[in-house]
């Protein structure tokens, strides 16, 4: 369940519909799904198996494999923890919206509400601007919620799994059934789904489909294995894995007909047409979402609750899942208690997020989640998949996975964890180091080099002063 | 646009057999196992 809720997060809602939209509508299906059966799935039985067998978070598995492989394990922990001191700013612009649901404070102008009133964006990522007072509050809120969480370890987890993962099911079926009941959703709909056989010939709409099967699923960023490592140890590994990953699937596709649906409507209220709207990413949320919701003929508030709670449950059991790998890696390095690694993790974390509440927060989130997810998350995957398949053997994880899983996993598996998936990856950071070449992201220059590559180098040296750190133990001996 | 195109309707089916049809199929089997 909790492995679900990982699995399942903001990108669901605001990433797979953008991406099928833009690379095939209903065609791109068929690349996703190849995607999912040939990379997701099985780095997904990799990592539980790998996490089931060491019985221990990314660091410790990767030096039980061998010692000099510590590093992969913290990189894994450290990309992931990166990831959330953004992303849980995110979840604090949620908190702030679901209050302002209450009014619709956003009024008829959604843009410039969220862009100068709630943001007060600078004019650059240089230009910091002060630090601002509602996002800060709600920072707060979310950083002591995710502590309170975790603190108790994974007893308290499996709790509020229980509601987290199915609450924010229900939400979001209520808002695509409401949806779909608007004048003009099934514009929006046919938008989504009608399929461009034409694309599938185009070797960036497969890139496209397993960069969003390796994203979503939650690979490579070490969860997987810190939470398999809780499993019974009858627990069957690739039926698991096969629920996990279609259950991020069913929500990336349900969460489409809630998108598409309300769109459709909005390009119909206002008279233009979908592809002159915002329909991916904070876009969507905090902008093209408000605005839809402002013109609902009725229910408007509680529309905009469901939503941003919605989100804010999506994003809570993703949240603490990018942070448990980091915890776990320094409370078994050090033995010290889980509420104490907790409470070191989410300090240091929410110091690390005030960035973000800047008036510059926006820019420096956007470079750091282009470098992480582009390179950052890519290069663990590809560097964990090396390791585990050729280093050590993979045949042992699939024997590993076979003794307790009813659906037994052939040799193929092993071809596909050797040479495809990283194959796979190794195009995808090709690709995204071509794309910079040709087109920078961001100017100038040494922005980019401060905001994305520097981090990305930082976290690599980091691990590796981690792994040179003595435990207490090999200090005792 | 009275209605969804076919082409449209017949991707619905596919990806929600694949997902849901998937899901159900293996918490099925999960549940088998667990009370077997």
């Amino acid at each position: 369940m909790a492995a679900i809720g990982s699995a399942i997060g903001l990108g669901n809602v605001w990433r797979f519909p953008y991406i099928a939209y833009t690379n095939g509508g209903g065609a791109f299906l068929i690349p996703y799904f190849v995607a999912l059966f040939t990379a997701g799935i099985p780095m997904l039985i990799l990592e539980f198996s790998v996490g089931h067998w060491s019985r221990h978070g990314a660091p410790e598995s990767f030096k039980k494999i061998g010692k000099k492989w510590e590093w992969v394990g913290w990189w894994a922990a450290l990309v992931p923890f990166v990831i959330v001191t953004y992303y849980i700013v995110v979840m604090a612009w949620c908190f702030s919206y679901l209050i302002y649901s209450l009014d619709l404070r956003w009024g008829l102008n959604a843009e410039s509400f969220f862009v100068s009133d709630f943001l007060s964006l600078t004019t650059g990522p240089l230009e910091i601007g002060g630090i601002r007072i509602p996002i800060l509050l709600s920072l707060l809120v979310v950083w002591f919620l995710v502590f309170l969480i975790l603190y108790k370890g994974v007893g308290r987890i499996g709790k509020v799994v229980m509601i987290t993962v199915p609450l924010p099911w229900i939400l979001l079926l209520i808002l695509a059934i409401r949806g779909l009941t608007l004048p003009g959703a099934l514009e929006g709909i046919s938008y989504y789904l009608t399929p461009n056989f034409s694309k599938l010939s185009d070797l960036n709409v497969w890139l496209a489909a397993y960069a969003q099967v390796f994203f979503s699923v939650g690979i490579a960023q070490g969860i997987m294995i810190s939470y398999a490592s809780h499993l019974q140890k009858k627990s069957d590994i690739s039926n698991n894995a096969f629920i996990v990953a279609l259950a991020d699937s069913g929500t990336s596709f349900l969460a489409g007909f809630a998108v598409f649906s309300v769109i459709g409507y909005l390009a119909m209220s206002q008279g233009i047409g979908i592809e002159h709207l915002g329909i991916a990413g904070p876009q969507l949320a905090f902008i093209t979402y408000p605005t839809a919701i402002s013109l609902f003929p009725v229910a408007t508030i509680v529309f905009g609750i469901l939503f941003y709670l919605s989100l804010l449950t999506f994003g809570i059991d993703s949240a603490f899942s990018m942070i448990e790998p980091m915890t776990i890696g320094i409370q078994q390095k050090w033995r010290i208690t889980k509420g104490k690694a907790t409470a070191i993790i989410c300090l240091v974390g929410f110091i690390a997020s005030l960035l973000f509440t800047t008036g510059s927060g926006l820019y420096w989130l956007d470079i750091l989640d282009y470098f992480f997810s582009r390179f950052g998350l890519v290069l663990v995957g590809l560097i964990e998949c090396l390791v585990l398949a050729w280093v050590f053997r993979v045949a042992f994880f699939r024997e590993h996975a076979n003794k307790t899983s009813d659906i037994l996993i052939g040799r193929w598996w092993d071809v596909l964890i050797k040479y495809v998936v990283p194959a796979i990856l190794t195009i995808l950071l090709l690709a995204a180091v071509y794309e910079n070449v040709l087109k920078p992201y961001v100017q100038p220059w040494w922005v980019v080099l401060l905001g994305g590559v520097t981090p990305c180098v930082a976290i690599f040296f980091a691990a590796c002063i981690l792994m040179k750190q003595k435990t207490k133990k090999e200090e005792t001996s | 646009m009275n209605g969804l195109p076919l082409s449209a309707l017949v991707m619905l089916i596919f990806g929600a057999a694949i997902c849901y049809g998937g899901i159900t199929y293996f918490l099925y089997r999960a549940f088998k196992a667990r009370y077997k």
